[in-house]
């Protein structure tokens, strides 16, 4: 009777029950009537498994990262770190023709490091981007429709919100993922780029300004500080590569003096680099450095194995305070307090999803759904490649109707060992299906963004649905590039190590 | 029988008004708290080289609670993830049926844990303390205790209460809306960007 408990659960989720409550119940009714078939005699006994398994699936410190991660995201964001974003990324890209577009898509890029959420890229960046598009003569339909399409490449590179709830369902590791999902969400940007250069011949979409505001000043704080941060960054980055190349073991005095010496190369460098750009330029860059420290010390801190993923994400959390309180003092007390609700409500909803999902995960492991599910994959093909085409269209039909966390905690589950059973890589296949899934986030009918991108923009989401095809064209382009060469995902976590 | 359900309605609305902003605040600290907690570790592990013991057990301890606290308040402004296409393409009244049986499911199944939950928090690993938390038993901290596990588990216990509660006030809204009365109900916070992505 065990087995009808996947069909139930799908019937509970197409009436629209929430998946919390579907998650629960299916499983939750068969083993009663399993129990009650079977003459046991407290057939509610196997619910306080199922109650059990909630408490414990949430009390986890590697879920921690969630509302950790949410809340630095938040509070870089009511720092004034969107306009940095956008104003460095104009300074780069802003003059080539469709400028805005590609600007709109590199601070998506550059956002994702910040933030692990496309609602918070969508929101922050198409309120400011969608209107300045339009003023320049982009119609308001594309303007949001390049913003729902680039914003979901923050839930793929790291830190992904989405990826921590696969690691700790699926017992991966959150920093092999994070770094599978590097090269996949700068292959979706550099997709998007291309769609607007062709786009822009046919269109003739305009060129932007470089330089939005000229004669803009720093505080001599924020001067300081991101004169030391670079320098210290860059310095250290310096001085891995020569260790690395080199083989030199520095360690004590020695240490210390090869940073030392690092930092005074690095500063050389930038203050030629300095002669070749305007004043103006430099003080847009400038701005931006305290900003993209932020994924440079979450990655850094886990690669170098200093933190773990959650200790990372209450430091991004701590050094996002830092800046909005003292050095930029765009932050007041009053904001931080819908901050921290906003960051507790999202994730409370989040980890109640991630506890029902491992209930669920001990009845489908009951039952002999994923052997079932299994034979019945396998008697459709045999051959990984097309079983892999197959899934893909089925991920991307649920991504039309369903979020990608609660989509990831239904279907990994199910799915990952069938896969990893053909001899698809753990992390490969987590990838395939965190972005695969990410991409529906952008997709009618359903598609969160494209509300978020509606609601923002005050255009209509079919319009917006209609104008996102060609971005879409490229998505789906990109992930069965990322299906069919693991090496773009598996390379990175490779070379560090984080996956044999 | 609209004005009756609008009597039976009004001392769930007030209790969820007064009492889901209060878990809304307690957990706001709780979130500050788990930040600091894991700063702690942090500091005392890396720049110290003198690993503590409790903050890792403390962070989960606030996280549980917040989720506890705070997750009603976002049910009751309808941000819990849902497929909402097919509910919404139907009449309001067919679709006001159909939540009041979806209501009812969720009610059932939050029923059953409230029942698991008591049981849990007063049966046999209630007995068991956490394994690093202390709390002070004398004014003049001379004496402390280890800090029971149901007072972790608790957590969840409460949560379910409280949502249960606002089901309650969620199904006889329903019921207004079904007998036509639903132009006078009051509005309930839009949802927060209640989402996982």
């Amino acid at each position: 009777m065990l087995i009808w408990f996947l069909p139930v659960f799908l019937i509970f989720l197409m009436i629209g029950l929430p998946v919390f409550f579907g998650l629960l119940a299916a499983p939750g009714i068969l083993l009663f009537l399993s129990d009650l078939n079977a003459g046991a005699p407290d057939p509610t006994k196997q619910l306080t498994v199922l109650y059990r398994n909630v408490y414990n699936g949430m009390d986890s410190f590697p879920l921690m990262a969630i509302p950790f991660f949410m809340l630095a995201g938040e509070l870089m964001n009511k720092g004034g770190i969107t306009t940095r974003l956008v104003e460095f990324s104009q300074a780069l890209m802003g003059h080539l023709r469709g400028g805005l577009a590609h600007v709109n898509i590199l601070s998506s890029i550059l956002f994702a490091g910040l933030s692990g959420s496309a609602v918070a890229d969508t929101s922050a960046l198409g309120s400011m981007l969608i209107p300045a598009m339009e003023k320049q003569g982009y119609t308001r339909k594309f303007a949001a429709a390049i913003t729902a399409a680039s914003s979901v490449i923050g839930p793929i590179i790291p830190p992904s919100g989405i990826m921590i709830i696969y690691a700790y369902v699926m017992g991966e590791s959150v920093a092999a993922l994070f770094l599978a999902g590097i090269v996949p969400g700068i292959l979706v940007g550099v997709g998007l780029m291309l769609v607007v250069r062709l786009m822009a011949d046919k269109y003739d979409l305009p060129k932007a300004e470089r330089i939005v505001k000229r004669g803009a000043e720093m505080s001599k704080t924020e001067a300081f500080t991101s004169f030391a941060v670079l320098r210290l960054a860059l310095g250290g980055l310096l001085m891995w590569i020569v260790t690395s190349l080199t083989g030199l073991e520095a360690t004590g005095a020695t240490a210390w003096l090869t940073l030392l010496v690092c930092i005074v190369a690095v500063d050389l460098g930038l203050r030629q680099m300095r002669k070749a750009v305007s004043d103006d330029f430099r003080l847009v860059c400038k701005k931006a450095v305290l900003p993209l420290m932020t994924p440079v010390i979450i990655m850094g801190g886990i690669l170098a194995g200093v933190f773990t993923p959650t200790e990372a994400a209450a430091i991004a959390v701590f050094y996002a305070l830092i800046i909005g309180f003292l050095v930029l003092r765009t932050l007041t007390f009053r904001e931080l307090g819908d901050v921290l609700s906003r960051a507790a409500m999202t994730s409370a909803v989040v980890l109640l999803l991630v506890g029902a999902a491992m209930a669920f995960k001990t009845v489908v492991s009951l039952s002999y759904a994923p052997q079932i599910l299994a034979d019945l994959i396998l008697s459709l093909s045999e051959n990984p490649y097309i079983l892999l085409f197959l899934i893909n269209v089925l991920l991307f039909i649920v991504g039309m109707f369903l979020d990608a966390g609660p989509a990831i905690i239904i279907l990994g589950p199910i799915l990952g060992p069938i896969f990893t059973d053909l001899g698809v890589d753990s992390i490969h296949f987590a990838i395939i299906m965190s972005v695969n899934l990410t991409v529906g986030l952008a997709t009618p009918p359903m598609g969160l963004v494209l509300f978020v991108a509606s609601s923002v923009s005050g255009e209509r989401v079919e319009t917006i649905a209609k104008a996102i095809l060609p971005f879409l064209a490229v998505e789906i382009l990109v992930i069965f590039l990322i299906t069919y060469i693991p090496a773009i995902s598996m390379t990175i976590p490779r070379l560090t190590g984080f996956v044999q | 029988m609209v004005a009756l359900l609008k009597g039976l309605l009004k001392p769930f609305e007030v209790w969820n008004d007064l009492i889901l902003p209060v878990g809304r605040a307690i957990a706001i600290v709780l979130v500050a708290l788990m930040v600091v907690a894991i700063l702690v570790q942090v500091f005392f592990r890396y720049v110290l080289d003198n690993p503590l013991p409790w903050p890792d057990e403390a962070a989960r301890f606030c996280m549980l609670w917040m989720t506890g606290l705070i997750a009603p308040m976002a049910y009751r402004r309808g941000g819990f993830v849902a497929i909402d296409t097919l509910v919404q393409a139907l009449p309001a009244r067919v679709a006001a049926t159909i939540s009041f049986v979806l209501l009812l499911i969720a009610a059932f199944v939050l029923g059953f844990a409230v029942k698991i939950g008591y049981g849990e928090i007063t049966g046999f690993n209630a007995r068991f303390a956490t394994a690093s938390l202390y709390v002070p038993t004398a004014v003049d901290f001379s004496e402390w205790m280890k800090v029971p596990r149901w007072w972790m588990s608790a957590s969840l216990f409460v949560g379910v209460i409280l949502l249960f509660i606002v089901n309650v006030e969620l199904i006889i809204r329903t019921l207004i809306t079904i007998l036509g009365g639903g132009d006078q109900l009051k509005s309930l916070a839009p949802a927060d960007d209640v989402v996982a992505e």
